[in-house]
Order: C-alpha cells, then structure tokens, then sequence
C-alpha cells in the first residue's frame, strides 16, 4: 500500500534524512529544484498496524477433542454453553473448529454439557465475556 | 484403508472383565480386516452426566480410545456391534484427518464494517433486491403505470 506524503512537511523518519541529502547536493536551490522537493513521494504506509492474530492461530494449536481443559476455556462456567465469536475473540476457521471439536467432546461422555468442569473452574481466562469485541447480539 | 478413531466408554467392572472387553471389541475390528494402531486408556474417570444404557443408569466409566485402520464399508457394522454390547456405554467412531491448513482472518474481520468483505456482499444483495422506482424525470407528463 503506497501512502503519499509531501516531503517538505515531514520532520521524522527517514524521509527527513533524504531531504537534507537533497539540500546539501545544492546549496543554493533553483525554483525547479524547489518545486520537484515539494513533490509528493511514494512510499509504504509508516502507520500501518501489525495484522492481528487469533490466540489459537498465534500459537498455532489445532483443538482436539481429548483436550479437554483447552476446550472447556471456550465455555460459560454458568450454563455450558459455548461462547460465541465476539467474546473468544477468534478466527472464523478456528470457532469454528473449536464448536465442532466441543461438541465431540460432550457425545464422547468427556464433557459436561450444562456447566464446566469443576477442576477446571480455576483455569486462567482467556477473554471477559462481560466485554465482547462486538456489540453483542442480545 | 483410510483412519479411524474409536471412542470407547466401557462400563465399570473389576480388570480380568474390562481386560476381556476390551480385546473383544480390538478383535471384532480385525476380524472386519481393520489393522490396530494405538489403543490409548485414558482410565476411570466420573462421567460429566449420567447415562443409561442396557437398561442401567452409569455415573462412572472407563475411556479408551482405539486408533485403527478399516474399510468404510465396515464402519457402520462395527458400530452395530458395540451398540449390541452391554459392557459399552458410549461408542463414537471418527474419521482421522489432516488438520486443514488456516490462514488467520482475524485482521479482516476486525476491520470497521464498511471495510469487511461479508458486509460489503450484505449491502450489494440488498441493493439488488430492492425495487426499481419510477424516475419522474423520463420526459413523460404521466404516470404510466397503474396506480
């Protein structure tokens, strides 16, 4: 993504050093020199964020049904019910895989489906169900 | 052959029963022309709800789980098998797949809705569903539709 800046008004960053560069090349400036500093410069955005990644795709877990103590962290300790995507905070692909592997986990006689496990009840949170990432749907 | 997980809970019982159980339902897969490939126990544990089955109420079972090899045509065969036996509480078999390759999409869905793909197909469908109006400014004097 190329992001335009007139160079004359940067006073930071690496552009800074390439203007001055410019003014020592020619001490005493024409009008055309002038005008082409003026010019706006094609460069990548410096304000871009870091592209942000889900907890599971951060360290690169793929859920399974016999882990039970990491499946039991997506579920409310109140009713068991799985937490949706706008409190986990994860990616599409991967709620999708922990629901899927969740729900094995309860036919196979592994896991509580109406409350979570009381060993488990201490386990560190992963997100607050009280702020949501997105407004929640009720 | 593709590979097949078996989720096993048998029902509490002294060893020399459990031991026996346990190599029926191993055999039944190879005598079906399964191959065994790691039987797993993950031992006694109380079950999260109780379960009747057989015509008896179980709070407390024993998990195995068996990783084996076998035709898909048998699957169905030997899950009518483990349903017939009394000693099994719960049977699920599984299919055992290479976890597909996810690239994180988190970044996109978090972009303001404008910006997110989904929404921008919402709003695209919307327009198209909507009815088309009469534009006054056709150069007719009249309303040429019935009113």
């Amino acid at each position: 993504m190329s992001f335009r800046i007139i160079s004359s008004l940067i006073q930071k960053g690496p552009i800074r050093i390439l203007a001055r560069t410019e003014s020592t090349a020619a001490i005493t400036p024409t009008i055309a020199n002038s005008a082409q500093s003026d010019e706006p410069i094609d460069i990548t955005n410096p304000f871009e964020k870091d592209r942000a990644q889900c907890i599971l795709c951060r360290s690169n877990i793929t859920p399974n049904y016999k882990n039970v103590k990491l499946l039991s962290q997506f579920q409310s300790p109140y009713t068991g019910r799985i937490y949706g995507r706008h409190i986990t905070g994860l990616c599409k692909a991967k709620q999708e895989q922990v629901e899927k592997e969740i729900i094995k986990a309860q036919n196979c006689a592994l896991m509580p489906t109406y409350h979570k496990s009381v060993e488990f009840l201490q386990d560190p949170k992963l997100f607050d169900p009280e702020r949501p990432i997105r407004p929640h749907k009720y | 052959m593709p590979s097949y997980e078996l989720a096993l809970v048998l029902r509490q019982m002294a060893r020399p029963e459990l031991v026996s159980t346990l190599k029926r339902t191993a055999e039944s897969i190879l005598d079906k022309g399964g191959i065994i490939r790691k039987i797993e126990n993950m031992g006694q544990q109380n079950l999260p709800y109780k379960i009747s089955v057989h015509g008896q109420v179980h709070k407390v079972g024993n998990m195995f789980t068996i990783e084996f090899d076998s035709a898909p045509t048998q699957i169905d065969d030997l899950a009518e098998e483990y349903s017939r036996d009394i000693d099994i509480i719960r049977k699920n078999i599984f299919k055992v797949e290479q976890p597909p390759e996810i690239k994180c999409t988190l970044h996109e869905e978090l972009l303001p809705p404008a910006y997110r793909k989904e929404v921008q197909e919402m709003v695209r469908i919307g327009q198209k569903k909507q009815k088309k109006k009469f534009n006054y400014n056709s150069g007719l004097d009249y309303y040429p539709f019935q009113k």
